[in-house]
């Protein structure tokens, strides 16, 4: 039990260093590895190159955490983990990460709509319209609906444990609405020649998705208990970088009397949820690793057969 | 409360057998039957979830497609050809077709021609209709039509390109906001996207850039 607590104390403690750390260093490249007056990136900046150190480095680190046994529990497995009660922490934590997910719909949704009357209005009037019709920012607001859902069901399923499967196919719904956040994060700096700008927000997104779709596979007969451990502790780490730029462009925003109801506000909300639906992940699974015992062929559901009654 | 009784006899019974591996599914054989159409659903959604991802990576760092929109490239590029584009580790070089944005010019990219890289120097005689590099005149085979005097005036037409920089001209040379353009100027070869490779789509307009 003393190592399944220090299993979990180790991972918070290393996935939430290596995302402050990321998240200061992020801040420092912003404030020292661009020209003030053009914006582009300085080539080798120390800002950047260490950036890059540290993320490799946290990578690395959580899959050697993710790859190491502790000592054998029978009583604490990762096939467990999803039927196992009286532990709020997860259930909460992915009940706020689904009401972040559905704040960012109103925002979304009205830049989109703000983006749609200004491309009609160019083309009325015979102008070139903008490159951006609104389409993919509607389209993402429906998708944090549909991620705001899936959170919750996932919450539910925390909160009564045993009931349905181990953690949820709900999780797919995250994963698929990604994608559709995936794409208008790159429609929105295609033509930016500055890939620092926003190929950190990109591959934070990336993760994202695979936590999510790892976290589905849970109960849909293809787990990876430690590879979604690593992804967890990947979108967390990923997540606090753009989330600092995101947090930066907001509070220049609001300097100049600017108003929150912005792509950037939508992109800092659904960040953080699924920064802190990965953190539940992180805090519910790592106790569980402990046993590596081969599985019988007796073996039983314990979620069917309830299910069953 | 008799079912919690149970669920906790049924939750000891799970614990006292061993655990399943990695990528199996700890349910055995009967779920994995009752299973199997949500598994398969599964399993073709997280493919599809990451061919996205892939593609968005690879247009991210690798290469991408765009839409050509105006008339600057005539007769190399027209309007609404599909061009693929590569960007990675790409360095530009005099007689590439280049994709780049200047911010401060317009928010979306543009694509043009390198007409000379940094260290070369740039002379257009508007009289002639021609275009000098390091005192050669330029064989450009590919305009569009004679060279006239833009509207804005000459704006940048003798300039010497520093390093890491390179001037660019649209082939259709009268329909072009390009180099000479005063707010456009000589471009800073991180604004380069990527190199234009070859037109995709028509298909009667395929060709290798």
């Amino acid at each position: 039990m003393k190592n399944s607590v220090s299993r979990r104390t180790t991972w918070l403690i290393s996935v939430g260093a290596a995302a402050l750390a990321a998240a200061l260093v992020r801040r420092w490249q912003l404030a020292s590895a661009f020209e003030p007056d053009t914006g582009l990136a300085t080539p080798g900046a120390q800002a950047s190159v260490i950036l890059v150190c540290l993320l490799v480095m946290a990578g690395a680190w959580l899959i050697l955490l993710a790859m190491g046994r502790g000592g054998p529990d029978p009583a604490r497995r990762w096939d467990m983990v999803f039927v196992t009660r009286g532990d709020p922490v997860f259930p909460v934590l992915t009940v706020a990460s689904a009401a972040l997910a559905a704040l960012a719909v109103p925002v979304l949704f009205v830049v989109g709509v703000d983006q749609f009357q200004l491309y009609q209005m160019a083309r009325e009037a015979g102008v070139q319209p903008p490159s951006n019709n609104g389409m993919l920012t509607l389209a993402t607001a429906a998708g944090a609906l549909l991620a705001a859902l899936g959170l919750l069901q996932m919450g539910r399923d925390g909160l009564s444990p045993g009931r349905r499967g181990k953690g949820g196919f709900s999780a797919a719904l995250p994963g698929v609405a990604g994608c559709v956040w995936l794409m208008e994060s790159f429609r929105a700096h295609a033509a930016n020649p500055v890939q620092w700008d926003y190929a950190p927000q990109l591959i934070a997104i990336v993760a994202g998705m695979g936590f999510y779709m790892d976290f589905a596979g849970m109960s849909a007969g293809a787990p990876r208990p430690r590879r979604l451990l690593w992804m967890a502790g990947m979108t967390v780490i990923l997540s606090a970088a753009p989330l600092a730029t995101v947090l930066a462009e907001l509070s220049a925003r609001l300097a100049v009397g600017g108003s929150l109801l912005a792509a950037e506000t939508g992109d800092a909300l659904l960040l953080l949820s699924q920064l802190l639906a990965a953190a539940g992940v992180l805090w519910r699974l790592p106790p569980y690793l402990e046993h590596s015992a081969r599985p019988s062929p007796e073996e039983a559901s314990i979620e069917e057969e309830i299910t069953d009654e | 409360m008799e079912r919690d009784n149970r669920m906790d006899d049924k939750l000891d019974e799970l614990r006292d057998s061993p655990a399943p591996e990695e990528g199996q599914d700890p349910a055995g054989g009967r779920a994995k039957r009752d299973g199997s159409a949500s598994r398969d659903l599964y399993l073709n959604v997280r493919v599809l979830v990451g061919m996205m991802a892939v593609f968005v990576l690879l247009f991210t760092f690798v290469a991408r497609v765009i839409v050509v929109s105006g008339p600057s490239m005539e007769s190399t590029l027209w309007e609404r050809d599909l061009i693929f584009v590569w960007a990675l580790g790409y360095q530009p070089k005099q007689g590439d077709i280049v994709v780049l944005t200047q911010e401060h010019y317009q928010e979306d990219s543009i694509i043009k021609r390198v007409i000379a890289t940094g260290g070369q120097r740039v002379d257009i005689d508007y009289n002639t209709g021609t275009v000098y590099v390091d005192g050669q005149a330029l064989q450009e085979d590919y305009i569009n039509e004679p060279m006239r005097l833009p509207g804005w005036g000459e704006g940048v037409n003798h300039v010497e390109v520093p390093e890491g920089c390179i001037f660019v001209m649209g082939d259709n040379r009268n329909h072009s906001a390009d180099s000479r353009h005063p707010d456009i100027g000589i471009v800073d070869t991180r604004c380069v996207i990527g190199r234009g490779l070859a037109v995709l789509f028509p298909f009667n307009h395929w060709q290798g850039l």
